[in-house]
């Protein structure tokens, strides 16, 4: 199953280039459809109780590393599994309506990037992981490169350099972690449910712990190393750009849920603060520039500056209703910044320009357009109703019971999001309209692409519960590392301070095959002497 | 059916009617669109009493009926159930909601009728009171933070109804701005509710907050105060009630709905609601009284300059509200909510009223314009009259008897509370000034030109502009349209006026002191535990003693007012130059908006010029270019410049780091 969610868009990419041309759209379409509809059986057959992994995938694959090939899903990813086989569908029906050029390179390139993200958010080993994570930037280097706008080469160069500085730290941070706990493990291995269990040094972790960091925080991206992002969402062809700023983003967030939380709990620890004000940096300088800029793609990145502030204070509350409301809004940012994107399409076709000084009074003439935009808009600033609502709410309880002050500071991104995201309605669709813009409703073609997206925004609105009662048991155990000493040392299960839990963590019971310690074999493979916590 | 179901149904009417609206858009014609809105608001009325009868049926004691459709979001030890809970404080303020916003509804149907967006005007209309009703029948404080912010929402959509006017659109986003902080301070409240006592059902806090909290403790304080900013941010009170008054932008059924029947009453019918919890902290509910009182005050001042029809009524909601808000701080609640009954009925129909004139001179509202309209407008100066006479609280009315309840509790309060009472009594003479300097100057005195075309049997016509900019209107989107509605001339209009008139005249006999107390005793058992309650009783004398008082505030007012405008008119003018001034102060609002500007608005906006123009280029863009700058005096060093310098960098990471990564791997073999 997993394997062929995550095989599927590149295989269907592959294909494509021994199709004609004129056809090789649909195909793609029909390829992202096809993932799609795995993806939403995973998650309609998708069993929560106590967070562990489900539908585990294990194969040896550079054994001399001690390299494995593991997928599995958990209240995690398994909807963020499911955001981005949604949101590829998006663009990529959305560019087969294009008809881009080069459509085979095109079609495969997303395919390709498809992959690599479903990747990130399927790998339980953490070298699988880090090399989905660079992958992700060979098709976003062509599609951005190639068939970008503006000064796209300069973007292009800006967004690698950025990432792939933090992405070569992220692997020699991992291929660290293995190396420095392979006495602890008996032998090499990057499978995250082992590493989890035989934390680093304390010295040892922080360092890492800052490699990992900094591959996240460029990625997300957070202030102040996101001097990338404008440049590239400038350039970037509109469907990619749903695709870079709804899901790559969240690979960064959710890294740190899967990844930096359970591998380096001590660091995480220390760190929590900086982390704290990095978050409440992005929201606070994310919000000032999203008022002040007039370029439609600016505010929206700007905006999502923010909003991944508030995700990542959600991940660093290290509490239960933060981690759990940073799920749910990884989602929400997502669903909500795709129809923007298309949005921005839509009106820039309508008026030729994505400045909101030379629009407006978009709404007369297309009421429908407007009342889509209105429902997202108002997700966007999170009003009450919305998913995004309930996960702020979480995010926000979350923060207040670690940090209070940052807490209240980081509330006044919320006010500060009612008045950019109205600010860019306004200017768009009310006030007069200006000279020569042409209001036209929505047309069918665009109305495809556009509908289904709002209507999962107010599908989740209607029942966020969906995400945040599967998500919880997951976050729970992620968190649950954070417990001084959670299995013992040495592998004895030894008694375990409850008091050093994050509030409403319980510290996950010792597996069964600790007591014996069997080493590195008992722990690899999940075979007969499985480790507790993950179903096959 | 059971209450519950009643409960349901109340919500699902106003929500399916605007869904109906919104999708049928193409389909419906204006009209039908505008009385599907009002059945479907007349329907959740029909609900709201046949939950009250069910309420009737029960005994006093059992009259709290909580229900739960499905767990929207619990998780993580947040709890957040889709859940309501119908008991006789939210039946009582849904057949508020509800009976005076179907006059209102039933008035646009003939105002409204030459509007462009009609349909959309009435979707956004019902989904207004469904918000509403989502507040005040939620069951638990999270659900109560969706109906408010739904609130928020509607009333964006409803003031910048006219869209192309800038300053529409500009006040609609300010109301919305304003009232989002106002939900931040829920959300605390919340927050903090989960924190301390892990529930948010109404029931289960007020259960366990008097063990969970000692009196005054900061806890229960903070979550009050942050209650009060809420309540304040809706409620249009100090320092947060700036919008209120650009609000006016929105169409006059708008306004109806906003300060009579919805939204503003809400920050009234919160601490009502929470009374067990501001009985544990009276430092907050003080806080909240003088708050109150404070806002009462100045508005009424303010209203006693301003010209501008909708904004002096605007300026007395205010002030009334913060009567109520007073009412319901001291201990005083069935009096404070009675106030919110009556203030709705004579509230909306004064905005009705006001409405009919404004059409009538071809949308100008100020009142400087306007002259003698007795002749050609009987009913609609008549309806004013009404409307003024009980907002005036002229003896008798419906104002008269609400009002002089608060103040009479204040008073047999004793001790501090005699500030409310004076200070009330105060704001009652100002108020009669006030109402009665629109109705001397409206209704009577040499007719104005638009009202003599109109006894001449023609409405005037003139080309629309706004009033703010004198910018001339874009009608394409609506109303004010080419045709003008005034009650005169349209039967709906006339009966929501009459049947709203009939409650601002004799809806205050429900509670005569010593004879009636029909409100009272129904809201009894839900104020039965408030110990303020159990031992503040006023007494009949007392109560007569205060009306005495009252009337003789109100009739001072009265007199003042046409000793100003009709014995001696151009008096007024005289004063204001005398005490010019204080004419300006009060003319600007107390420099609230300036106030404002300067301490939030601008300092933020300065924030964002110096993120965007400075911090971006210098240091974020500084990164990229000093790493670039680095690598390239390396690069001249080791003379490949011309390989550029970027790439260089990139290969130089490269193979630092894969070195690094290779170096580990060889010691750990």
């Amino acid at each position: 199953m997993l394997v062929a969610i995550f095989a599927i868009p590149v295989a269907v990419g592959l294909i494509g280039f021994l199709l004609p041309a004129r056809i090789v759209g649909w195909w793609a379409t029909l390829g992202a459809l096809a993932s799609l509809a795995l993806a939403v059986v995973l998650v309609a057959g998708f069993d929560a109780t106590g967070g562990v992994l489900r539908d585990v995938v294990d194969e040896s694959w550079i054994p001399q590393l001690g390299v494995r090939f593991q997928l599995g899903v958990d209240g995690l990813s398994v909807f963020l599994v499911l955001l981005t086989s949604l949101l590829w569908a998006a663009a990529v029906l959305w560019s087969a309506l294009q008809a881009p050029d080069r459509p085979r390179n095109y079609f495969f390139m997303l395919g390709l990037a498809q992959t690599a993200t479903l990747g990130c958010f399927l790998a339980q080993d953490l070298l699988l992981f880090v090399l989905c994570f660079d992958l992700m930037l060979v098709p976003l280097y062509f599609l951005v490169g190639a068939w970008g706008t503006g000064d796209r080469i300069r973007a292009t160069i800006k967004m690698i350099v950025y990432t792939l500085v933090g992405s070569l730290l992220m692997l020699v941070g991992a291929i660290a972690t293995a190396v420095l706990s392979a006495d602890a493990t008996g032998g090499i291995t990057f499978s995250l449910e082992v590493l989890r269990r035989f934390p680093l040094a304390d010295g040892t972790q922080y360092w890492i712990f800052c490699f990992f960091a900094a591959a996240f925080l460029v990625k997300m991206p957070a202030v102040v190393v996101h001097g990338w992002v404008v440049d590239a969402y400038r350039s970037c062809p509109l469907p990619v750009l749903i695709l870079l700023g709804g899901v790559l983003s969240k690979v960064a967030a959710y890294g740190f849920l899967r990844i930096v939380i359970p591998v380096f709990p001590d660091a995480s620890i220390h760190f929590q603060e900086l982390l704290l004000i990095i978050g409440l940096a992005s929201i606070l300088y994310g919000s000032a520039m999203a008022f002040t800029r007039t370029g439609l793609r600016d505010i929206v990145a700007f905006s999502s500056i923010a909003q991944m502030g508030f995700i990542t204070l959600g991940i660093f509350s290290l509490s239960g209703a933060g981690g759990d409301g940073s799920v749910l809004q990884m989602v929400n940012h997502a669903l909500v910044v795709a129809p923007i994107f298309l949005i921005i399409a839509l009106l820039a076709e309508r008026t030729g320009t994505e400045d909101i000084r030379a629009m407006g009074g978009m709404a007369k003439r297309a009421p429908v357009l407007a009342a889509l935009f209105i429902v997202v808009t108002m997700a966007l600033l999170a009003i009450p109703g919305s998913a995004n609502f309930v996960g702020e709410l979480f995010i926000l309880k979350g923060v207040f019971e670690t940090k209070v002050a940052i807490a209240l500071i980081a509330s006044s991104g919320i006010a500060f999001a009612a008045f950019y995201a109205l600010r860019m309605y306004q200017r768009t669709m009310h006030n007069p309209l200006p000279e020569g813009a042409d209001s036209r409703e929505l047309t069918l073609r665009e109305g495809v692409v556009l509908v289904p997206l709002v209507a999962c925004i107010v599908a989740l609105a209607l029942y966020p519960g969906l995400i945040t009662t599967r998500g919880q048991d997951s976050v729970d155990r992620s968190l649950a590392s954070l417990c001084e000493d959670p299995y013992g040392i040495a592998g004895e299960p030894a008694a375990v301070v409850e008091a050093d839990c994050p509030p409403g963590i319980e510290p996950e019971p010792a597996p069964e095959a600790v007591a014996g310690r069997g080493g590195f074999d008992a722990w690899t493979g999940y075979g007969p002497a499985a480790a507790a916590g993950v179903a096959p | 059916m059971s209450i519950s179901t009643w409960g349901w149904l109340v919500l699902a009417f106003p929500l399916a009617g605007s869904l109906l609206i919104a999708l049928l858009y193409r389909v419906l014609s204006a009209k039908a669109a505008g009385w599907i809105g009002t059945l479907a608001i007349a329907l959740a009325f029909a609900c709201s009493v046949g939950a009250l009868l069910g309420l009737l049926d029960r005994p006093a004691d059992q009259r709290e009926i909580a229900s739960t459709l499905y767990d929207y979001a619990g998780a993580a030890g947040i709890p957040f159930d889709l859940g309501i809970l119908v008991d006789p404080l939210s039946v009582f303020m849904a057949l508020v909601v509800t009976g005076v916003s179907a006059l209102i509804h039933l008035y646009s149907v003939a105002y409204m009728g030459s509007d462009r967006g009609y349909r959309r005007f009435f979707s956004f209309l019902n989904f207004f009171v469904f918000s509403m009703l989502l507040l005040v029948l939620a069951g638990n404080y999270v659900l109560l933070i969706v109906g408010w912010a739904f609130v928020g929402f509607a009333s964006y959509a409803l003031i910048s109804f006219w869209y192309r006017r800038r300053t529409a659109t500009d006040a609609g986003m300010k109301a919305f701005v304003i009232n989002v902080i106002g939900d931040i301070g829920l959300v605390f409240a919340a927050i903090l509710l989960i924190k301390e006592l892990g529930v948010t059902d109404y029931g289960a806090v007020f259960e366990l907050a008097p063990e969970a909290f000692t009196a005054n403790e900061w806890t229960v304080v903070a979550i009050c105060l942050l209650l009060i900013v809420g309540a304040i941010a809706k409620s249009a009170q100090a320092p947060l009630h700036t919008w209120l008054a650009d609000a006016m932008e929105g169409p006059t059924p708008v306004s109806a709905l906003i300060h009579a029947a919805t939204m503003v009453t809400a920050g009234v019918y919160l601490i009502a609601r929470s009374y067990p919890l501001f009985d544990l902290a009276p430092t907050a509910a003080d806080v909240a009284a003088f708050i109150g009182l404070f806002t009462l005050l100045m508005a009424a001042t303010i209203a006693l300059v301003v010209t501008d029809l909708k904004r002096i009524i605007a300026f007395s909601t205010m002030s009334q509200i913060g009567y109520m808000i007073v009412g319901v701080s001291i201990g005083a609640y069935s009096a404070g909510l009675f106030h919110l009954m009556t203030h709705a009925f004579f509230k909306a129909l004064l905005f009705m009223a006001a409405g009919s004139i404004i059409a009538a001179m071809a949308a100008i509202q100020d009142i400087d314009r306007m002259r003698g309209f007795r002749r050609a407008m009987p009913f609609t100066c008549g309806a004013l009259i009404v409307g003024a006479l009980a907002l005036a609280g002229f003896p008798g009315t419906s104002g008269f008897f609400s009002k002089d309840e608060i103040l009479a509790f204040a008073a047999t309060r004793g001790g501090m509370y005699w500030i409310f009472a004076v200070g009330g009594y105060i704001g009652a003479i100002l108020t009669a000034f006030y109402s009665f300097r629109i109705v001397f100057r409206v209704v009577y005195g040499e007719p104005c030109e638009e009202a003599k075309e109109l006894e001449g049997g023609h409405l005037a016509h003139a080309e629309p502009v706004n009033p703010a900019t004198g910018e001339v209107e874009d009608t394409d989107v609506g109303f004010p349209g080419p045709d003008h509605h005034i009650a005169e001339r349209e039967w709906p209009m006339k009966v929501a006026m009459a049947v709203l008139a009939f409650g601002a005249l004799f809806g205050g006999l429900i509670q005569i002191p010593g004879v009636t107390h029909v409100l009272e005793s129904f809201l009894e058992p839900v104020f039965e535990a408030s110990p303020i309650a159990a031992t503040v009783h006023v007494s009949t004398t007392d109560a007569y003693i205060g009306m005495a008082v009252g009337g003789l505030c109100s009739l001072l007012g009265i007199g003042a007012a046409f000793y100003l405008y009709m014995v001696a008119p151009g008096s007024t003018l005289r004063l204001r130059d005398r005490f010019r001034r204080l004419h300006d102060f009060l003319f600007n609002r107390w420099y609230f908006d300036e106030l404002l500007n300067a301490l939030a608005y601008r300092p933020v906006i300065a924030c964002g010029r110096f993120a965007s123009g400075t911090f971006e280029r210098v240091v974020v863009d500084g990164i990229v270019r000093g790493a670039g700058d680095g690598v390239g005096g390396l690069g001249t060093v080791v003379r490949t410049a011309q390989s550029g310098f970027v790439r260089f960098y990139a290969l130089l990471v490269v193979a630092g780091l894969a070195g690094l990564g290779l170096y580990f791997l060889l010691a750990a073999s």
